[in-house]
Parts: C-alpha cells; structure tokens; sequence
C-alpha cells in the first residue's frame, strides 16, 4: 500500500444522475499521479478551516492521473455543499489514498484461504468503491471467479451506472448484478425490499468473500445473516467510514 | 562521582543546536531538549472506527492496538501539521489536538 500523500486536483467534470448522485472527475496536478488501490478513499478538503470528508474512489486503479468520485448530495452536509459549487476546473486539496476496504488479494486456485467467489453488497453511494473493485477483478486482472453485485436503493429511478453492469455482465459472464429496490413501483419485475432479503432469496456461492459498504444497519443486519449461514468473520470485509 | 541526574547536568541558557542538543561549556552533550512541537494528540475511543487513516499519515504517533482502536505510541514521531492533518482527516473527529503552550483545543473547531 502506498503513503498517503497531499496533493491538489482540478475538477474536469461531473455528471449529474439525479437530484441525490453526482460523479465527479478530477485531474491531479501536484503531484500528478496517485496510485491506489481499489476500495481506498481519499480526503477532501472541503473547508478553509480544515474540514475534510471522506470519499470512495469510485474509477479504475489503471488510471493514476486522476480519479472519480460517487457523491451522495442529498444529506447536503459541509461536503455536498462545497462540492456543489465547486466550478469546472477549480483545485481541491486532498489527501490520498486511504483505506484498507480493499480486495483480499487471490492466493491461486485450491488454496484453502482462497475467496472462490466474490459478493459485493451496497447500498446508495456505498456502491462507489464496488465499481472500482469490479474494474480492477474483471478489466485488469482478467478475473474468472464468480462475481455479484447486490445493489440496494430506495427508488429504481435513483439507480445509475446500470449500463456499465450490464455491459460488464455481457463482458464478462463470471459478473452478475443485482439491484434490489426497497420502495418499487408497479412494473419493477426484480428484487424488492432489502439487501438483506435478496440475499437471503439468491442461494449464495460457497467459500466467498464479503463485501460491505453502505448504511450501518444493512451492514449489521447481513454480517448477522452470514455468520448464520457459517461465513467465517474473515470472509467478510466492510468499510467503517460510512 | 554523581549527582543524582546519570551524569547529565541542568544547562540553562544555552540555546539548543539545530538538532534540538545543549551543550555544556567543557563542550559534552549533556541534556536532549528536542521537542517536535506544541501540539497534543489524544483519541476518544467510543468514537474510533478503526477507519486508521490517523496511522496511515501519522504512523510514528498512531498504532492501532489490539482491538483495532487507535492508540497514541508518541506526541513526538511527526510534527505539529502532521499530527494535525491526522485529526483532520479522522471520518468520526475522533482525534482531539490540543495546544500545550495555549490550552486551546486546536482541533475538533468547537
């Protein structure tokens, strides 16, 4: 893992998904590259008075000049706020990378330590570093093992990035992803409720590995599901900040 | 013959080198004063999540310990903006800085 460094970046873009979601892009300029790893945050400056927050690089770790974040607006907190008038090309200072919610690395195949399957579970914005993670297993690594994505929110017109999974399912037929909505509409045809419910629904893969990141009451509730179903603690990771 | 100090004398008005050293007139090195800075770190353990970016930047002054709680080892492993941007960029404000020389709490802003 690398040292986390200062370093300052300039706002290249943003996409707007819906009143609560915002990608932004930034380009480093000094130092111009960040290294990280898949799953690590980095830390905002979003005060004069050194306010910081934290915030899951959501884009490949094959590109290192620059990175993306997934923000969730809606709290309007200190951070959405100097977000949402941060101007194109505007510098931010920021701290990077953070975190240890990264991918236990693959030891090889037949080893007993070895996550044979990976299972990301998320929910809202807590789908952010899962984007990265996926990016990193299927693109650069060219991993086989079975992947899934259950994907928590409360209305399906919050969802974003859905052509991205599903072009990676065509891409890679090891990948599955699955949305599940708390609060659906007439029409909505896949998994409803919570996380927790399509996981308890979908038979899970045997020896996986956990992945968490979202609200604290969905991760409570499925690390109290899996360690009914016999997972072993280490098999399941999750990231504290949110 | 000792007096009581290890061999080491009080020396008083004599500046410190750069490196933070006083030395006695008879030219011995004799007391170490080198004091990275004014500010003290403490950690509320309730509100540590083991998110340990305080040990990723300030690794000489942070340890997590057995429990996975942050720890302070040393007030003195890195300087003053170290330790604050350690604080800082604690997710739960977790890491109190203090200002020895002032008393003021440097760090949550109250």
């Amino acid at each position: 893992m690398h040292p986390p460094k200062q370093f300052t970046a300039k706002l290249e873009d943003k996409i707007v998904f819906n009143s609560k979601y915002t990608q932004y892009e930034f380009e480093l300029s000094e130092p111009y590259n960040m290294p990280f790893l898949a799953g690590q945050y980095v830390s905002l400056k979003v005060a004069e008075n050194g306010t910081r927050r934290s915030y899951s690089i959501c884009s490949t770790p094959a590109i290192t000049h620059g990175f993306e974040l997934l923000v969730d607006l809606e709290p309007q907190g200190v951070g959405a706020q100097y977000l949402q008038h941060l101007e194109f090309g505007q510098e931010v200072q920021l701290l990077g990378a953070l975190g240890q919610f990264v991918l236990t690395p693959d030891p090889g195949v037949g080893h007993p330590d070895r996550e044979e399957a990976l299972v990301f579970v998320a929910t809202g914005s807590g789908v952010a570093p899962f984007r990265s993670m996926l990016f990193e297993l299927l693109q650069v690594q060219q991993d086989t093992r079975p992947m899934i994505l259950h994907w928590g929110m409360r209305h399906a017109e919050q969802l974003f990035w859905q052509d991205e999974f599903a072009e990676l399912m065509r891409s890679f037929p090891n990948f599955h992803f699955h949305p599940v909505i708390s609060q659906p509409i007439d029409g909505w045809n896949l998994c409803s409720g919570r996380v927790t419910d399509c996981l308890s629904v979908h038979e899970q893969p045997e020896r996986a590995g956990y992945y968490l990141c979202g609200n604290a009451p969905m991760i409570t509730e499925v690390t109290e599901l899996l360690s009914k179903q016999n997972v072993a603690p280490e098999r399941i990771h999750h990231e504290k900040f949110y | 013959m000792t007096d009581g100090t290890g061999g080491a004398r009080k020396v008083k008005d004599l500046a410190p080198d750069e490196n933070g050293m006083q030395t006695s007139v008879s030219g011995h090195v004799v007391v170490q004063t080198k004091q990275i800075g004014k500010y003290k770190v403490e950690v509320i353990r309730d509100k540590c999540i083991s998110a340990a970016s305080c040990v990723a930047i300030a690794p000489a002054v942070f340890q997590l310990d057995e429990e996975g709680i942050a720890i302070v080892i040393s007030q003195d492993g890195h300087d003053d903006d170290t330790k604050l941007l350690a604080a800082q960029s604690c997710p739960t404000a977790a890491i109190i800085v203090t200002n020895t020389e002032t008393g003021e709490q440097v760090w949550p802003l109250e």
